[in-house]
Parts: C-alpha cells; sequence; structure tokens
C-alpha cells in the first residue's frame, strides 16, 4: 500500500519551483498536505527508513534529492535501514 | 506502406546527463561511442517516425491516474522537465497522430486496452538517448509509456505479445512511412532502495546472451524469475521485450554493455536484426 498523500507531497516537489519553496519554509509546505502525524514527523525527521515503506522508491528518491541530501547519504540511511542486505554485487 | 527500418535500445540512466561532468573520461568516452553509433544506425535507417518506448518517471502520470501503457497520439509532446535536460531541443518534439492512431486502433481491434494521450511530456526516458544520440534531425515520434515503476506492471508475456501487435500494426500502416522503434531503459540498477548503486552483472549478461539468440521463452522465463531481483530499475527491461518481439525475436547486435556504478545503471546498447 502506498500512502497517498506523501506520495502527493513527492510528487509536487518534482517541479524545481515547489521544490525551491519546500527548502525554503518546509512547514508552510506542508500544511497543505493531511498527513498523518506520525508521517509528517518521519518527513521532519528526514527518516528515510520509515518513510520508504509507505512510498515508490523513485518517488523516495526524488524527495530526498529535492531536499537536498546527498546520494551517498541517502544511500547510507537506506542500507542501515534494510533488514535483509545481500553482498553487494558492484556497489558505486 | 509502412516499413520497420531498425529496432534499438539504450539505457537512459539520468546521472549519465546530470553528473556528465563528474565521470572519468574512460565512460565518457564508452557512453559517447554507444549513444553515436545508435545515433549514427538510426540517421542511416533514414527513419521518419520513432515509435519510442520508455517508461514514465512519475512525469505525466500519478497514483490518481496511472495506465499500464499509454499511446501518444498526438501532434506534438513536450519535452524533459528535469533541470539537467534543459539544454535539450526541441523543446516540443512533433508527433504523428496518424501512426500513433493506427497503432492504437489496432490494439483495441486485437484485444489489447491501451489508455491514449493527445499530449504526453517526453522526460529523460526518451530524451536523454535521443540527445546523447546527437541526430542531425529529430524524426516524428509516437511515445509509448509503459508503467515500469509502481507494481503490478504487465507481465513478461504480454510485453512480447505487445511486440508482436507493435509489428503488426506498423506493417499494416497504409501510409509510406520508415519506421524505427526505440527501447529505453534497463538494465539491472536500483532507484531508492537499499541495493541502490549495485548492479547485477551476472543477470545483466545472462539477459543480454538470451537476447542476442532469441529464444523467446527462456528470455520469458529469465526475466520473470529474475528482473525483479535485479533491482527496480530492471523493470524497464520490459522495453527490450517490446522491441525483441517487433523485431520478431531474430536476436540482436550488442553495441555495448557498460555495469557502471558511477551511474548506478548496467547500461547496454543494442541493435536488433530485423526480419
Amino acid at each position: 500500500m502506498r500512502d497517498y498523500w506523501l506520495s502527493k507531497l513527492c510528487f509536487d516537489l518534482l517541479e524545481p519551483a515547489r521544490a525551491r519553496e519546500y527548502r525554503q519554509d518546509r512547514e508552510a509546505v506542508l500544511k497543505r498536505y493531511p498527513l498523518k502525524p506520525e508521517v509528517r514527523a518521519a518527513v521532519l525527521d528526514d527518516d528515510v527508513a520509515f518513510l520508504a515503506r509507505l512510498i515508490n522508491p523513485y518517488l523516495l528518491r526524488f524527495y530526498f534529492s529535492a531536499v537536498g541530501m546527498p546520494d551517498a547519504d541517502f544511500i547510507a540511511r537506506l542500507r542501515a535501514a534494510d533488514p535483509n542486505p545481500r553482498p553487494a554485487a558492484r556497489r558505486g | 506502406m509502412a516499413e520497420l527500418v531498425g529496432i534499438y535500445a539504450a539505457s537512459h540512466g539520468p546521472l549519465i546527463a546530470r553528473d556528465w561532468h563528474r565521470l572519468s573520461d574512460a565512460l565518457k568516452g564508452r557512453l559517447s561511442a554507444a549513444y553515436g553509433e545508435l545515433g549514427r544506425r538510426l540517421s542511416a535507417s533514414a527513419a521518419e517516425v520513432i515509435v519510442g518506448l520508455a517508461p514514465d518517471h512519475w512525469t505525466n502520470f500519478f497514483l490518481d491516474n496511472l495506465p499500464a501503457l499509454c499511446i501518444g497520439i498526438g501532434e506534438e509532446h513536450g519535452g524533459p522537465p528535469e533541470p539537467y535536460l534543459r539544454d535539450f531541443t526541441p523543446k516540443a518534439l512533433t508527433g504523428d497522430p496518424e501512426l500513433g492512431r493506427h497503432i492504437l486502433e489496432t490494439a483495441l481491434t486485437s484485444e489489447f486496452e491501451p489508455a491514449l494521450s493527445y499530449r504526453l511530456r517526453l522526460d529523460h526516458g526518451l530524451c536523454l538517448p535521443l540527445s546523447r544520440m546527437k541526430l542531425p534531425r529529430m524524426p516524428r515520434i509516437v511515445p509509448i509509456l509503459i508503467n515500469e515503476l509502481e507494481p503490478p506492471m504487465l507481465s513478461y508475456r504480454r510485453c512480447f505479445a505487445w511486440g508482436g501487435l507493435l509489428r503488426r500494426a506498423i506493417a499494416s500502416y497504409a501510409k509510406p512511412a520508415r519506421v524505427a522503434i526505440l527501447a529505453t531503459g534497463g538494465l539491472s540498477h536500483s532507484i531508492g532502495e537499499p541495493t541502490m548503486g549495485e548492479i547485477d552483472e551476472d543477470f545483466d549478461r545472462r539477459c543480454l546472451d538470451a537476447l542476442a539468440r532469441g529464444e523467446e521463452s527462456e528470455l520469458i522465463d529469465l526475466l520473470e524469475r529474475g528482473a525483479g531481483r535485479a533491482g527496480n530499475g530492471a523493470h524497464e527491461i520490459r522495453n527490450w521485450a517490446v522491441a525483441h518481439a517487433a523485431a520478431g525475436g531474430r536476436g540482436f547486435e550488442l553495441l555495448d554493455y557498460l555495469p557502471a556504478p558511477e551511474v548506478y545503471v548496467g547500461c547496454a546498447y543494442a541493435a536488433w536484426r530485423l526480419a
């Protein structure tokens, strides 16, 4: 299942102007989305592991790219949260 | 009558454009050579129309309305919205409404049920390869966008059926037109998953080997069992499956394969043998 409003937030931030606005004032933008309290808290905490369970992985990646998290940091958080890590094949 | 003059495939990893300046000279050289060779072949084919097979990266569709497959039948399609493709030209791509509509109608009378759009926005999925191919003249384009991001998706068996349908539709188009097919995406890669940055080179090479030999049942089995484990980006191999079936499963020439962790993608480039 997907969290619709979290997905909608991430989808809307694909628009560069909206992403700029979000980076400047997250709270103001978040008021437009009826997020569940625990989801809103995870968004404000940049909780990659929590949010990863709720949305499409591409939208998750777009979101954290839009907020300026470096890929290396994003990937490290994903791997730290992985309950079933597998041996790396070829890692970047 | 229309003529199928070429069937090609290329990866489209966005970092190939966004991070181009950071890539090693060796990688840039091979990527440029692969896209350049595809561009040379496509130009030599004198294709007037490209049927472009690609995923939609949340550009046109969202959870509100997410077709399994959508055919662009408009006179014009929008260029890429991604900031790293801001230099892409033309800003709008000329469509081919008559051929698009013919493919759509052929599908609907053959028990396929695609969605339609009179104006799609074409993201890096199609525009990155098209820009890197450096075509002297941009052919008209009939985009076919397949949902390859959000499960559930078309089965690989159904993708092969779509390829056969596409072949029949082009062959039955009454107007003279030189038509090429360009499939983009894949091979193995992960986006937004813990395996992001990993490439399943073994899967990629088995896949390429099966595509080169053209054995459909082996390919379907390999893709149905293995693609889901090669990263969520590997779902894009559906476009290769459609192209393979459209070529009649006669195998292809692999132009290059680069397992490139720098761009997170097992990058492959190929041209199919035509009947």
